[in-house]
């Protein structure tokens, strides 16, 4: 008999318990070293006063306080929100139709799989080089031959709009990872059990019933996963912007990525580049932190 | 004096005229020739220096030249080119915190104001007086003026050698000005000969004169698309903002600060440079604000504008054979002045090469530098290059690889820009400036804002970044 109070094998517990820890010790350390140290020290750095790369004396709340009362700051956060509004559920429900195509077992499946992926596979500047190619105004492919032939935008070029610019780069953002999007729920289509299906069938349900009440549930994880993965990716867009627009026309497409990137490798200003990267890395931590308490409480993901 | 005694005397002293004689006549004994690298080096044999330059077929052809320095000297280089922004974050991170990775750095001139603010540039002075290392040979008169000055003079001190030189032409399609319809139209329109422009207002007409719709005839043949009278950089960043300063408004006698320093932004004449700058965009392809320093030569390639002012360069990239249809079509000249205007200006970026404040090997570095700029590297420098280049000495116009080249057009023109081209002005905070004012001066070319409004605020947001902007 157990003595009342002990586990059983509750020695055998004790003398294992810190295996697991030492298992994840390595990942663990490299994982600090690589990525909360350099945080910490960027932390640090925005509490301080920076002038020619060097730590100056301390400086309180100063280099938040200035960040947070530019203008320019909120209007890049602005450029960053509306671009993940758009890029991410675009790239999300293309995918997600892509996937449902797919899944149906079309002709020459096998083919258009690795050629989807294919954009999802380039490195962004070639990206970016690539639809440079197609909307440089006057001599870009689409531009010329298509926008421009038919009076569809006069007096100006896609990316030289500030009106249409952003959207531009949301279609190559989307262009690029939609079929990152459609890959990868079409694994999860395809891992589904199919015993629900049929006998969904045999009670008669239709196509679209048994894709809302089987199809969303079950792959809910997945599609919350995925929709996360993407929208801290596509939160990071700069390459594109960077080589398509350089943030312009005006400030109309400078995400908070080129807003950073300007502040430390053109201005120098390490400071309140240290402030802007920290705040940047808050508000991002509570709206994913956000998305994923909805997604764990409401939709059943986790 | 008796005859015995002469020659008594002639025998004794005869040593002395023929050693003047042999000084005079003998090369290999003048300061000139005796000194060289090989001996200038011979303390430093052995050590290792790291150099960081900007990737171009220039500095490629550089490269494969420095085995020649190393076997000559027994230094040892490891000569790194990097991209643009790699040379700027990397050149300028390895320099202001000090690690000091780099002996020696390729500077633009933008970065000079925060560099020298910062004191990690090495003066070279010391060196340049120094005879064991200076090469009597530098010649440093023969270096192209106003750029090496403007660059490597601050405070009464020299900081580095010029290296790149690049500048602004006047490029223009030689078929459509040398049409005999096209030059009896315009004669008959403005009243002058139509010929490349040697004036801002003359490079307005022409653009004016060649902004042609689909349908309408150009040279004899109708047009299947619009075609555009200029072409010019417009994109955000890039080196839009100082065309518009250095081809335009300092044309306009403008210029973004005062004697002191302090912004002038606003000022009359910057306004006026602005507006004719603006003006242009009425006769420029609808998506020039999106337009960096490569799409400016590929539309010209294209055939799709009639002049631009473009990075000397670039065109070395598109007229040739097989690159562009136009090859051998387009003329060059310097770039426009202001027919109204009292000074003369050119966009040009003069660069160097410096020693870093923290090298370990000071000696060894400029040693190589030096190597870098002397005549005689140039010489070989463009033999190597086949001529294309752009030359950081006025002696290198003279050479053969140049002269006999297809592009004396060309050269003729980047001399004439190099004429008023001087280094962009040492304000530590130039970046935050430009990015700044390249936002607001595009808004004003796609007509969003006007030159007064656009200025006015860029006082404002300068003033609030300095007060008092340069060194």
């Amino acid at each position: 008999m157990t003595p009342a109070g002990a586990r059983p094998g509750g020695g055998e517990a004790a003398r294992v318990g810190w295996f697991p820890y030492a298992l994840i010790a390595p990942a663990m350390l490299t994982l600090i070293a690589v990525g909360l140290v350099p945080f910490l020290y960027t932390v640090y750095l925005s509490f301080h006063e920076m002038r020619h790369a060097q730590i100056g004396d301390w400086a309180g709340l100063s280099n938040y306080r200035a960040l947070l009362l530019n203008p320019r700051f909120w209007h890049s956060a602005g450029v960053s929100a509306l671009f993940i509004a758009t890029a991410v559920p675009l790239a999300f429900g293309l995918g997600l139709a892509g996937a449902l195509i797919l899944n149906r077992g079309i002709c020459l499946r096998s083919v258009i799989i690795p050629v989807r992926f294919v954009p999802t596979m380039m490195a962004p500047a070639v990206v970016a080089i690539l639809w440079k190619i197609m909307l440089a105004g006057s001599w870009g492919l689409i531009s010329y031959n298509v926008i421009e032939r038919f009076g569809i935008l006069t007096g100006t070029s896609v990316l030289a709009s500030p009106a249409l610019a952003l959207y531009a780069l949301v279609l190559v953002d989307v262009w690029q990872w939609t079929p990152f999007m459609m890959l990868a729920l079409f694994a999860g289509l395809q891992s589904l059990p199919e015993t629900p299906y049929r006998a969904a069938a045999v009670d008669g349900a239709t196509a679209l019933q048994a894709f809302r009440r089987l199809t969303v549930p079950l792959m809910m994880p997945l599609m919350v996963v995925i929709g996360l993965l993407r929208l801290i990716d596509a939160s990071k867009v700069f390459d594109t912007i960077f080589l398509l627009t350089g943030g312009g026309p005006g400030t109309a497409t400078e995400s908070v990525s080129l807003f950073v990137y300007k502040r430390v490798f053109d201005f120098w200003d390490l400071g309140p580049a240290a402030a802007t990267a920290v705040v940047i890395w808050v508000m991002f931590f509570a709206f994913a932190n956000g998305f994923y308490q909805v997604a764990r409480r409401k939709l059943g993901a986790f | 004096m008796s005859a015995r005694r002469t020659r008594q005397i002639v025998r004794k002293t005869w040593p002395v005229p023929l050693a003047a004689l042999l000084l005079a006549i003998v090369p290999g004994l003048s300061p000139a020739q005796t000194w060289s690298y090989k001996d200038a080096a011979k303390p430093y044999t052995g050590r290792s220096i790291t150099i960081l330059d900007e990737v171009t077929p220039l500095q490629e052809s550089m490269k494969a030249l420095v085995p020649e320095f190393e076997k000559e000297t027994g230094i040892k280089v490891d000569y790194q080119l990097l991209n643009h922004f790699e040379v700027i974050s990397k050149g300028q991170a390895d320099m202001l915190s000090g690690r000091g990775a780099y002996d020696a750095v390729m500077l633009h001139s933008p970065q000079m104001g925060l560099l020298l603010e910062a004191g990690v540039i090495r003066p070279i002075d010391e060196f340049l007086g120094n005879k064991a290392l200076s090469n009597p040979a530098l010649d440093r008169a023969d270096f192209i003026e106003p750029a090496a000055d403007s660059l490597t003079k601050f405070g009464g001190k020299t900081y580095g050698f010029l290296n790149w030189n690049y500048n602004v032409v006047y490029w223009a399609r030689g078929d459509l000005l040398s049409h005999p319809t096209e030059r009896a139209a315009f004669k008959k329109h403005f009243n002058y000969d139509l010929a490349p422009a040697k004036t801002l207002q003359q490079m307005r007409d022409i653009a004016q004169f060649f902004t042609r719709k689909k349908g309408e005839k150009l040279a004899g043949e109708t047009l299947e698309s619009d075609f555009y009278g200029i072409v010019l950089e417009g994109i955000k960043g890039g080196t839009t903002l100082w065309t518009v300063l250095d081809a335009f408004v300092k044309n306009f006698g403008g210029d973004l600060f005062d004697a002191d320093g302090r912004p002038t932004v606003n000022r009359p004449e910057n306004v006026a440079g602005v507006k004719f700058w603006a003006e242009l965009w009425k006769y420029s392809p609808p998506g020039q604000a999106e337009y960096s320093l490569i799409d400016v030569p590929t539309v010209m390639g294209n055939g799709i504008a009639a002049q631009t002012l473009a990075w000397s360069d670039f065109v070395l990239g598109i007229d040739q054979p097989g690159k562009s249809k136009l090859a051998g079509k387009f003329l060059y000249a310097g770039s426009p002045a202001n027919a109204q205007g009292k000074k003369r200006s050119a966009e040009t970026e003069p660069s160097g090469i410096v020693i870093s404040k923290h090298s370990k090997q000071p000696e060894a570095t400029y040693l190589f530098i030096q190597w870098m700029v002397d005549k005689t590297t140039q010489q070989q420098l463009f033999a190597k290059s086949g001529g294309a280049g752009v030359p950081i000495r006025t002696s290198t116009w003279a050479l053969p690889s140049l002269k006999q080249s297809r592009f004396t057009g060309l050269y003729a023109a980047m001399q004439e820009s190099l004429k008023y081209g001087i280094a962009k002005p040492k304000a530590p905070k130039l970046y935050e400036i430009m990015d700044v004012l390249v936002g607001l001066v595009q808004e004003v070319g796609l007509g969003k804002k006007t030159a007064d409004a656009a200025l006015k605020e860029g006082q404002e947001k300068v003033t609030a970044i300095c007060a008092k902007c340069t060194l």
